[in-house]
This record gives C-alpha cells, sequence and structure tokens, in this order.
C-alpha cells in the first residue's frame, strides 16, 4: 500500500519539496508561527513568569483593561502623532532627494554615500549622538543661540520631546527610502519621457503625468513601510528617556508601554495582549492604506 | 533520497554536540557565577582581588564574574524567568519585596552560624532582606545623601557654613544663584535637585506624610506629603533658585555639581569618588541633609548578595557571600568608598565615621528611610516621577499631579495583583 503511493510521481515530488523547505518551515515555526500562538494564548491569561510558570483563564479581561488604559491612549496619541507627522515628510524628502541625485549632477556618487550614511549606522549610536546634539548646552541649541533663534531643551520639556526623536528618525530613515526611490527612478523607460517632450510636456507635467503615477506601486510600499516602521518605534524613545517614556508620558510610545509591562512588571498576559492591539492597528492602517492607492 | 536520510542524520548529529558541549565538567571543581553592576573599573579591580584571595583559600571553587551594567534588574528578571540566573547576584532592597515573594530566592538563614556575627549589621539593612523571619540578603555596603557644596562658590558669596535647616538651604541658594557675564541666562544655580522618587521620599515624610498604607497601596496623595514635595517646587517655580541637571545638560546631579553648575546638591557617597576623579579641581565639602521641619531625614540605599534559589551549588554560592560579606572580604572591597560597609565593626576600622567627607554618610544611616516600600514600589515610582516632573515645570498644580499619580498607580497595582 505504502509502495503504492510512494510510486506516484506526485507524492515523491511533493515529499521531496517539503523536505527541502524543511529548514524554513522548521525555523519559522519556531521562531514566528510558535511565538504568534503563544502571544495571543497569553493574552487570554493571567501569567505568573517569575517563581513557579503559571496561567490563569482570564478571557477577556486583559482588553477591558487596555480600555480603561490612560496610559495607553496616550502612547497611542503619541504613536498617532509621530506616524502623521513623520511619514508624509519622510516619503516627500525621500523622493526629493531621490530626484536630486537621479539628475546629472556632479559627484551624485558621493552624494549617494553620504546620504545613506546614517542608513547604515545602528540607531543606538545615533540616538546617542543626537542626545549630544540636543544637549541644553548642545550643537543644536548653540547653532539656534547664534542665528538668534528661541532655543529649546530638547529632551526635558515634554512639549518637544517627542518633535526631536521625530526630527531624528526623519533624518535617519528618509535615505533608505531614498535609495528604493532612485531605484524605481531608474526603471522608468527614457522613451516615455521622449516621447512628453515631442508632445511639448514641460518639466513640471513630466513628472506629475509620468514620474508620479509609475512611482505608485512603490509609493505605497515606502508608506506602508513607513507607517508599519513608526508604529513599531521603540529604541529611539527607549534610549531618550532612559525607558520611562517621559518626561510626563510625552515619548511612551505603545512597544515601550508593552516592554514596561512584560520585562518591569513581569505582566505578560496584559503585555502580549497589547502587541495584539498594535498588531491590529497596523494591519487596519494598511488596509486603509491600500485601498487609498488602488483605485485602478 | 539516501543524500537527504544522510544530511538528516548530520543534522543531529552536530545537534547533539551542540548541546553535549555545555554540561560537561572539569572534575571536582565547581564554578560559580556571580552576577553585579559596576559603577567604575577601581571599583571592579578591587573586587576581582577578593575574588583572587576567596579562590586562594577555596581551591575546589572557582568564580565567574558577570557585569551587567545596563537595565540590571530587567536583565537579572529575565534570567530567572529563564532558568538562566547566576547562583549569586546584587539585590537593590528597593527590588527585594518582590523576588522574595516570589520564591526565586534561597533562604539564607539556616546557614547562617553564630560566628558569623549577624549582630554586627546595621539592623536596618539587614531587615531590608527578611521576609516571613527569614534572611534572604546579607548586605554587602550602603550608603545615604548627604549635602554637597563648593567651598569656593560660597566664600565668594561670603558664607561659610553650610545650610543647616531648608528655610537656610532656600535663603543660600538665593545667594548662591548667579548669572556671571549678564547676559540674562543663569550660570551657577544654588541647588541642583534630581526629581526622582528615590531621591524625594524623605521630604513626603518630614512633614508626617506616607508613601504607601499598610496594604502596599500608594498614599501620598495627602496634605503631610504634599506639603514636603512643595518646597521644592516653590523653590524651583518661584525662587528659580534651582535646576534639574537637563535644564543645565548634565546627565546626573553630581556632574552638574562637578561642573560648577550647581553650588549645591544632595548626592550620595558614590559621588565622592567621581568627583575627585572626574572634576579633581573642584573644592568641595559634606554636610548632613538640612533638616525640614525641624528634623533630620535622608534616604539610604543598600544592596546585597543573594542567591538563586535554582543554583546547583548551594555550599559553594553559600562559602562566596558569606566571604563577601565577612569582615575580611568586606573590608578589602570598602576601601573604594563609592558606598559604605554595612558592618559597624569594619566601618569604624576603616575610620569612615571620623572622615571629614564621609562622616556626614555615616550619620545619615541612624535617621535615613530605607529605599523600599513593598513589592508595589516599582509602579509607584513610574507614577510619581511622571508627574512629578509635569508639576516641577508648571504643566499642572502639585496637588492635581499627585493625585494623578496616587490613582494611576492604584489602578495599575489592583490590575497586577
Amino acid at each position: 500500500m505504502l509502495q503504492e503511493v510512494w510510486k506516484k510521481k506526485g507524492v515523491r515530488e511533493a515529499v521531496a519539496s517539503y523536505l527541502f523547505m524543511a529548514p524554513t518551515i522548521i525555523v519559522m515555526g519556531i521562531f514566528l508561527i510558535i511565538p504568534i500562538v503563544y502571544a495571543i494564548f497569553l493574552s487570554f491569561n493571567r501569567v505568573r513568569v517569575l517563581g513557579d510558570l503559571s496561567y490563569k483563564w482570564s478571557g477577556l479581561n486583559n482588553f477591558i483593561r487596555i480600555a480603561g488604559d490612560e496610559r495607553v491612549w496616550i502612547a497611542l496619541q503619541n504613536t498617532a502623532e509621530y506616524v502623521a507627522i513623520v511619514v508624509p515628510i519622510q516619503t516627500v524628502l525621500a523622493l526629493i532627494l531621490a530626484l536630486v541625485l537621479n539628475s546629472q549632477i556632479k559627484g551624485k556618487n558621493w552624494f549617494r554615500i553620504i546620504f545613506f550614511l546614517p542608513t547604515v549606522t545602528s540607531s543606538a549610536v545615533l540616538t546617542l549622538i543626537f542626545m549630544w546634539i540636543y544637549n541644553r548646552n548642545g550643537l543644536l541649541n548653540n547653532f539656534l543661540d547664534f542665528l538668534h533663534l528661541p532655543t529649546y531643551n530638547w529632551l526635558g520639556d515634554p512639549a518637544v520631546a517627542l518633535k526631536s526623536i521625530m526630527l531624528m528618525n526623519i533624518w535617519s530613515t528618509a535615505p533608505f527610502f531614498m535609495v528604493i526611490y532612485l531605484a524605481a527612478l531608474q526603471d522608468i523607460p527614457i522613451s516615455l519621457y521622449e516621447a512628453a517632450t515631442i508632445d511639448g510636456a514641460s518639466g513640471w507635467e513630466k513628472f506629475f503625468y509620468i514620474t508620479l503615477p509609475l512611482l505608485k506601486p512603490v509609493t505605497f510600499f515606502i508608506v506602508a513601510m513607513g507607517v508599519i516602521g513608526t508604529f513599531q518605534l521603540f529604541d529611539q524613545s527607549y534610549i531618550f528617556s532612559g525607558g520611562s517614556g517621559g518626561p510626563n508620558n510625552s515619548t511612551l510610545t505603545v512597544v515601550l508601554l508593552i516592554y514596561q509591562y512584560a520585562f518591569k512588571s513581569l505582566d505578560m498576559g496584559y503585555a502580549a495582549a497589547l502587541a495584539l492591539m498594535l498588531a491590529g492597528v497596523i494591519m487596519l492602517a494598511t488596509l486603509v492604506q491600500r485601498t487609498f492607492f488602488k483605485e485602478n | 533520497m539516501k543524500t537527504i536520510l544522510y544530511f538528516c542524520v548530520v543534522l543531529l548529529l552536530v545537534a547533539g554536540t551542540i548541546i553535549g558541549c555545555s554540561s560537561r565538567n572539569p572534575d571536582g571543581v565547581t564554578t560559580v557565577t556571580i552576577a553585579g553592576w559596576q559603577s567604575n573599573t577601581n571599583e571592579n579591580q578591587l573586587l576581582e582581588q577578593v575574588f583572587k584571595k576567596f579562590e586562594a583559600e577555596n581551591p575546589k571553587i572557582k568564580v565567574k564574574h558577570e557585569v551587567i551594567n545596563d537595565q540590571y534588574m530587567d536583565v537579572i528578571k529575565t534570567r530567572l524567568i529563564g532558568d538562566a540566573a547566576p547562583d549569586v547576584f546584587y539585590l537593590d532592597a528597593f527590588e527585594a519585596p518582590l523576588l522574595m515573594k516570589y520564591d526565586v530566592l534561597s533562604p539564607l538563614s539556616p546557614d547562617i552560624k553564630a560566628n558569623f556575627s549577624l549582630a554586627d549589621f546595621e539592623a536596618p539593612l539587614l531587615n531590608a532582606f527578611k521576609y516571613k523571619d527569614q534572611i534572604y540578603g546579607l548586605p554587602k555596603d550602603f550608603s545615604t545623601l548627604a549635602l554637597f557644596y563648593n567651598k569656593k562658590a560660597f566664600q565668594e558669596v561670603g558664607l561659610n557654613q553650610p545650610p543647616k535647616t531648608w528655610e537656610e538651604l532656600r535663603k543660600y541658594s538665593k545667594k548662591l544663584t548667579i548669572d556671571k557675564n549678564h547676559d540674562g541666562k543663569i550660570e551657577q544655580y544654588g541647588f541642583g535637585i534630581t526629581p526622582d522618587l528615590s531621591r524625594q521620599y524623605f521630604m513626603i515624610k518630614a512633614y508626617g506624610g506616607k508613601l504607601v498604607d499598610k496594604n502596599g497601596n500608594c498614599a501620598f496623595d495627602t496634605p503631610e506629603a504634599l506639603k514636603g514635595l512643595q518646597l521644592v517646587i516653590e523653590q524651583y517655580r518661584i525662587d528659580k533658585t534651582s535646576a534639574q541637571p537637563s535644564d543645565v545638560g548634565a546627565s546626573s546631579g553630581s556632574e552638574m555639581f562637578g561642573q560648577g553648575k550647581a553650588a549645591m546638591v544632595i548626592e550620595g557617597s558614590w559621588a565622592i569618588p567621581f568627583l575627585k576623579d572626574t572634576f579633581p579641581n573642584i573644592d568641595f565639602a559634606t554636610a548632613e541633609v538640612p533638616t525640614v521641619n525641624g528634623k533630620k531625614g535622608t534616604m539610604a540605599y543598600t544592596v546585597a548578595y543573594v542567591m538563586n534559589k535554582q543554583t546547583k551549588h548551594k555550599d559553594a554560592a553559600w562559602k562566596l557571600i558569606s566571604y563577601l560579606t565577612g569582615k575580611q572580604g568586606m573590608k578589602t572591597w570598602a576601601k573604594e568608598g563609592l558606598a559604605l560597609p554595612s558592618r559597624k565593626s569594619v566601618l569604624s576600622e576603616l575610620g569612615y565615621n571620623k572622615n571629614r567627607l564621609y562622616a556626614p554618610f555615616v550619620a545619615g544611616a541612624a535617621y535615613g528611610t530605607i529605599w523600599q516600600a513593598g513589592k508595589n514600589l516599582p509602579i509607584i515610582v513610574t507614577q510619581f516621577n511622571n508627574q512629578f516632573i509635569s508639576a516641577l515645570i508648571g504643566e499642572q498644580p502639585l496637588q492635581s499631579a499627585m493625585k494623578k499619580a496616587e490613582a494611576t498607580a492604584n489602578r495599575e497595582i489592583e490590575a497586577a495583583s
């Protein structure tokens, strides 16, 4: 019986191909699928991890707690504000940089390397450097002072603390997206521009009627990745605030909150519920974007 | 098909060797892992010396020293959960109630013999590591807070004595707050403050306020507790004679003091070696924290060696702890002066109580508030710090800030219990 099944070519091929995929399936299973399933399970439990591990089914309690938790709303608000400001600016900036580098300016290879540097630097190092720049007597304030502009307590004032992180994030991620735009720009056939030139189109018209529409799929990718990346903001605000999300919760983000509950209060159940909520929010945001970009 | 089979066998073999490697043990020698943080390299060298001596006296035990410098408690807790924690580790009194309650520490009382002279330890320090009549940790050292003042800055404005009371402190601060080059920006503030509950707890107690009630719930939203804190806020907002480190671009109170941006700060004894190393030119002296409401008050911090309940080398671990907290071991290590030895005999033998810089810290041990308040303290600290800063920078009055902090903390405590 087994022999007969084995003889069928389809079965043999299927077995062989699954065996080839086995390493990936095993790795994905252990590091991706099982943790996801486990996190969903955790979010419906009261978990005690320190000492003797214990689970107690608590139904939707963790999710009800989210609705009443003031800090969750602050974190969501901060994160939403962050997304709303950072994503558009970094996308437009990336496009402008890409357009500049795509034109025939001198030494553009050098510019590419210089622009790309912040992206290859570790974000922890960048954050530490920026903390020096943002220091009360740091580079930025000295510069503003020199121009007779008002100076700020960039790290200590709740009103500007989040903005300083935004500024840094835009500066460090825009070049990465610039490279993607640059690759897409070079894919646009020159013949299209030539045809438009013959038809008498101006530079702006070429940009709005050829470049932008052809870049649309890439723009969707960049905006989606930008939104996901900014929703998951953690390291910068963690280092800036020393893990507290202060001053006065102004740099608290959802992921930082998850970290605090999971590793400071060891409340894994609630932390898992928060993580699930964040996943839901990101999924929703991506779906909304898809409908925006998908008219035709 | 055969090739795939071979491949699987090889894979299994490789996996087997990797797992097998970790469980090998050289004959008769046990390795005890000890983890802690490190304040400076000198401290580390002294500690290594103590370990060398210990290994010489106990040839069957090897000590493996791990330094965890950032987010120490997060790392330790996570490793405790993953059964990968060191055998012996430092534990701050602040986090002790939680770990003792969750039964992850090994009680040390059964091993303590009479000749270990437990009575030699400062009683409040030892009590911080007691739970249900068992001792879970032996204090390695302690520190209190005292007033640091810049002698030169004092002379320049004609002061020759440190302030004795909080009223004096505020009066002196006004004299010491100076705009040296008249550009409208203050170069030297009178007083540097650290708006953190771990430093302000004694201000809550000054007028009879409490941090937690007997159930471990947050209880600092009372007129008595606010009265002490209000003094700090008033000086910052109305007198404008105090500053936070971040206001002047420093990362800590001692750095701010060392840079001459504050003429007085309240700091721990760890600041003495730091100032001497980093700012050798500054001429400073110390005094006891000025009295508030006519009463002396300060904070006391202590750290103990504790034993992981999961340890496989209980005897060796105990030998190490008893050596480190014994008279001899403590004496070698406490010379650095970052913190004061927790044994009274060592404290007086090393002459800390007669040293002019250290005497105010030793005196503080008698009336200091131990930085500990039940297992919910970490939650309370987060809420307090967030709201206290908000009140300090004038976003809301202190009363409403503290009301909010207390309500949020208690809600979290209830949800977590």
